[in-house]
């Protein structure tokens, strides 16, 4: 039989047992809470959901006003006679008498009256959007003009700060003429019926969750002018929508993914698999395709759904083959359910906001882009996005899922599947079947090249980490944090032979390890900008990140100090030693770097 | 009749378990990278709102251009003392902005503010770039203030008069009262209620699935007191997690009132979530059924609790913002009648024999 035809074969086993599974056990309980979900969605829309209730009190001797609060559950609205009020206007968060706001001086009034302010605004749009004049209620409306900057993206200020300090003294007017911009028409150009409905219909910007109704029934507003309460920064609330939407239902079937791993190493049940004639790669393929499959036919449902562009599709592929690699991981190194369940979480919620925190910035910053999200985000804007976008921020995710596959395939064997040993020891292990002891070097060098990968996501979370905060602490900390995860991904390979065959690290042995380590990283470094972060390695992150674009040998050298110093540390004092001896590395790394860059940072 | 003895010896066990396989390690892992990014949101997004509440930014001006004709607007927009407005012809404003020495330009046709037709202003701003967040936020005020007085010109053709509302200037910034004690704080207190509701699913269909349960009933330990030592072992948990909220988000200076009530709300309705944990799981026996239920579950029940006006949820926002009244009292009735009413069903079950 062809691989092929084994691993559909597999898959139709794998499809026949989880089908079976799901019919017997789940399948009535999960259509009754469903059914459950629609009624309790109801009610939940019929009353509100009441999380912020009544947490501000209010004093007023206005009917009217008193009424209008009153709709809001997060008032208690008092009503008095005006000078009792006053005099214990203290015992409120606001006091509303005669038009006059009066606030405590408390955290909570003043978040009160940012309340109060808003449901004002909302009642005042609700009158003013009915007037007969619709010009005289809103007499101004703006409309907004992108301009694209040729300076956009490899502007070195672009990355460096929340906002880019802008230049100070006078302006230097532009030598030559300039390109002619007409003066805009200052008619409107559109019915007034068209413009109220769009007021009336427009979500209101201080419920932002609104925004998502838009978006399930296609029907977004798009009115082309805004009135000036319209215009408020984009709101992160789509994102999360779109992880509810998109990322949860993955998520669940890569557990049920994890569980069926875990299920063939429970009582040895995976010994027939094992003993079958086949590569574990098809074993691998055989039991995946299935869960693949039903990913897909899930987000296609949800497109479908949400009637987005078909294109939607493309940037969920590469995160599905990231959960599912790293659910076949998971299943095989997790010793016991619990094992299972915490370690997936915490990986999930990792993943997760891997996912989600860049594309928050979707419509502002290009450092958004290394999150596939933002590619959807962007589509559903009706923008799309072009092949180079996908390139950037896809390829992370399908070099790391494929090196997870690859880790998962050398150790699909017995003696891994059912030995029970603790996390760190078994990852070690699984690491060790990667080395090679006829030709360590050569093995060294490929397992540095593969970590490489895995360092760029956690150094991309680090940059969307911390990016926010103010300027030199920023950068400080990228810094060492950045350092500190090339140490520890660099020493994986010497940590393995340091503790699984001790008796194999000489002083020479260490040297030449260290060597190839450093150039494997090296060399999987510069693959990898290459192909994908130049645009971020630009700005002055990007810089401290990825600091050694323009020589080779100086990073070289960083690399092996950083490796030597770790494997000093372990061949001297073992195991125990290597946690002292990743923190002088890192700040052996640190200290060089920060002597490249001192030229033009400081 | 269960004996306490085995029951604490079974919780005992399992939390041992915990202790080596340092699996408790990883939620806390959990916590504290949700609470990073937390902060991290906080930080980010106060920024981008109110980019004035990051040091260093007060006192810087953006430049900004503004072309057409005169209009208030631009004197509106010129008593800013974070604005540098700079008159310049249309066509070289936009080069200014491409060449980014100016933030934004701002466009006043020739409409007079009493006319018929409504003022267009346009705004150019700078495509895919942060800074055009921050502008845009502090020229939006600026208009508003033009809109009112557009408004005020324009107000013998408007039928209705709104309720004016004087506000003082206060100054302080409050926007993330609402999302810290509104939301971060009962999300970050009941998510060790689910965590270990999941443990406890775990823990039951692991005696089931690995075949251990004979073993373990060969010794004089009953079901139902294995089932409770589980249950009992993961409630233990729940102040522990919870605990350690609070004090995050103390150290992290955010005031919470009533800590104790808090606990107790907090402790009740993460054990009625572990009970019901524990009877799906005795149900199912199987832990992908077992957990794939109980996570719907979960969310049917949270859509449905927060559709009551009253509930656990809202209890810790009242009892953290320091405003609980009676009503709470009442809450923490029913959740205790709730889970006593879990208790029992969870013994009833428990005490069938399993095989």
């Amino acid at each position: 039989m062809s691989n092929l035809g084994q691993v559909l074969t597999l898959a139709r086993w794998e499809t026949k047992r989880s089908v079976a599974l799901a019919g017997r056990n789940i399948l009535p309980a999960a259509i009754i809470l469903l059914i459950l979900l629609g009624a309790a969605t109801l009610i939940s829309s019929q009353s509100g959901i009441h999380l912020q209730s009544n947490i501000y009190t209010v004093g007023t001797d206005d009917p009217e006003m008193a009424a209008l609060l009153a709709s809001d559950p997060r008032f208690t609205v008092y009503m008095g006679e005006r000078f009792t009020l006053l005099r214990n206007r203290d015992a409120f968060d606001i006091t509303v008498v005669r038009s006059a706001v009066y606030i405590s001086a408390t955290e909570r009034g003043t978040a009160a009256a940012v309340a109060l302010e808003r449901v004002h605004d909302q009642y005042k749009n609700y009158l003013y959007s009915r007037e007969e004049d619709l010009f005289a209620a809103y007499p101004l409306w703006i409309d907004l003009v992108p301009v694209m900057s040729e300076l956009d993206f490899s502007a070195a200020e672009s990355g460096t700060r929340v906002a880019a300090p802008p230049r100070r003294g006078p302006l230097t007017l532009p030598e030559g003429p300039v390109a002619f911009v007409p003066p805009p028409d200052p008619g409107i150009g559109m019915s007034v019926e068209d413009l109220r409905t769009g007021i009336i219909e427009a979500p209101d910007p201080a419920l932002p969750i609104f925004r998502y109704t838009g978006y399930v029934s296609g029907s977004e507003a798009t009115a082309p002018y805004k009135t000036p309460s319209q215009l408020s920064p984009p709101l992160p609330f789509d994102s999360i929508i779109l992880v509810f939407m998109f990322i949860f239902p993955l998520y669940f079937i890569a557990q049920f993914f994890m569980m069926s791993i875990m299920n063939e190493r429970i009582e040895r049940q995976g010994e027939a698999l094992l003993s079958a004639p086949v590569h574990p790669w098809v074993v691998i393929c055989g039991k995946a395709i299935p869960y693949a499959i039903g990913m897909v036919i899930i987000s296609a449902a949800i497109i479908i759904f949400i009637r987005g562009s078909p294109e939607l599709i493309l940037p969920l592929i590469p995160v599905m083959l990231f959960f599912l690699s790293s659910g076949l991981l998971i299943g095989l190194i997790a010793r016991s359910f619990r094992e299972l369940s915490f370690v997936s979480i915490f990986f999930s919620t990792c993943v997760t906001a891997y996912l989600f925190f860049p594309s928050i910035f979707a419509n502002i910053h290009v450092i958004s882009l290394i999150s596939p999200l933002t590619l959807m985000v962007n589509s559903l804007q009706g923008e799309g996005f072009t092949a180079a976008e996908y390139v950037f921020s896809t390829s992370l995710f399908f070099v790391t899922s494929a090196v997870l596959f690859y880790a998962g395939a050398t150790n699909f064997r017995e003696e891994r599947l059912f030995s029970h040993e603790p996390l760190t020891s078994k990852i070690i292990q699984f690491i060790s079947s990667g080395i090679s002891r006829a030709h360590p070097c050569a093995s060294l060098f490929s397992l540095a090249m593969l970590t490489v990968p895995f360092v760029f996501m956690a150094q991309m979370m680090l940059l969307v980490l911390l990016f926010n905060l103010p300027m030199p602490l920023s950068l400080l900390l990228l810094l060492v944090a950045a350092a500190g995860v090339e140490e520890v991904a660099k020493s994986l390979g010497l940590y393995t032979i340091a503790t699984r065959f001790p008796g194999f690290l000489t002083w020479k042995t260490l040297v030449a390890g260290s060597v190839v380590t450093a150039l494997g990283f090296l060399v999987a470094e510069k693959l990898l900008l290459f192909v994908t972060i130049s645009q971020i390695a630009e700005s002055a992150f990007g810089t401290v990140l990825f600091s050694s674009l323009g020589l080779l040998y100086i990073p070289f050298l960083i690399h092996l100090a950083g490796i030597l110093v770790t494997a000093a540390a372990l061949k001297k004092g073992g195991p125990a030693a290597y946690l002292p001896g990743i923190m002088l590395a890192t700040l052996v790394h640190c200290t060089c770097n920060l002597y490249l860059i001192r030229g033009w940072i400081w | 009749m269960v004996k306490g003895r085995h029951v604490s010896a079974v919780a005992k066990k399992d939390l041992r378990g915990l202790a080596n396989e340092k699996t408790i390690l990883f939620a806390i892992l959990l916590q504290l990278f949700v609470a990073m990014f937390s902060s991290f949101l906080m930080v980010g997004l106060t920024a981008m709102y109110d980019p004035s509440s990051v040091a260093g930014y007060s006192r810087v001006q953006y430049p900004i251009g503004y072309s057409g004709v005169d209009s208030p607007l631009l004197e509106i927009l010129e008593s800013r003392s974070d604005l540098r407005v700079h008159q310049l012809e249309l066509s070289t404003a936009v080069a200014l902005l491409r060449d980014r020495q100016i933030a934004a330009v701002v466009y006043v046709p020739e409409t007079a503010p009493e006319a018929e037709e409504p003022v267009k202003v346009s705004l150019f701003t700078i495509q895919n770039d942060i800074q055009t967040a921050v502008i845009s936020q502090k020229i939006r005020e600026s208009l508003i203030t033009y809109e009112d007085y557009l408004r005020k010109v324009r107000s013998s053709r408007l039928s209705v008069e709104p309720t004016v509302l004087q506000f003082p200037e206060t100054g302080a910034n409050a926007s993330f009262y609402e999302f810290v004690y509104g939301l971060l704080i009962p999300l970050l207190l009941f998510m060790p209620a689910i965590i270990c509701a999941a443990l406890v699913i775990d823990l039951i269909t692991e005696e089931f699935q690995h075949h251990t349960l004979e073993t373990l009933l060969a010794t004089p330990v009953t079901f139902a007191e294995m089932v409770w030592g589980k249950v009992i072992a993961c409630i233990l948990l729940v102040p522990l997690q919870a605990g350690a909220w609070l004090v995050l988000l103390t150290a992290n200076g955010i005031a919470i009132a009533g800590v104790p009530q808090i606990l107790v709300h907090v402790l009740l309705a993460s054990s009625a979530l572990i009970l019901l944990g524990a009877l799906i799981a005795l149900y199912y026996r199987e832990r992908t059924a077992a957990q794939v239920i109980f996570s719907l579950a979960v969310v049917v029940l949270m859509i449905i609790v927060l559709a009551i006006p009253k509930n656990p949820f809202s209890s810790v926002v009242s009892l953290a913002t320091g405003t609980s009244g009676p009503g709470e009292w009442g809450v923490l009735i029913v959740a205790a009648a709730v889970t006593a009413i879990l208790c029992a069903l969870t013994h009833l079950v428990a005490s069938r024999n399993p095989v």
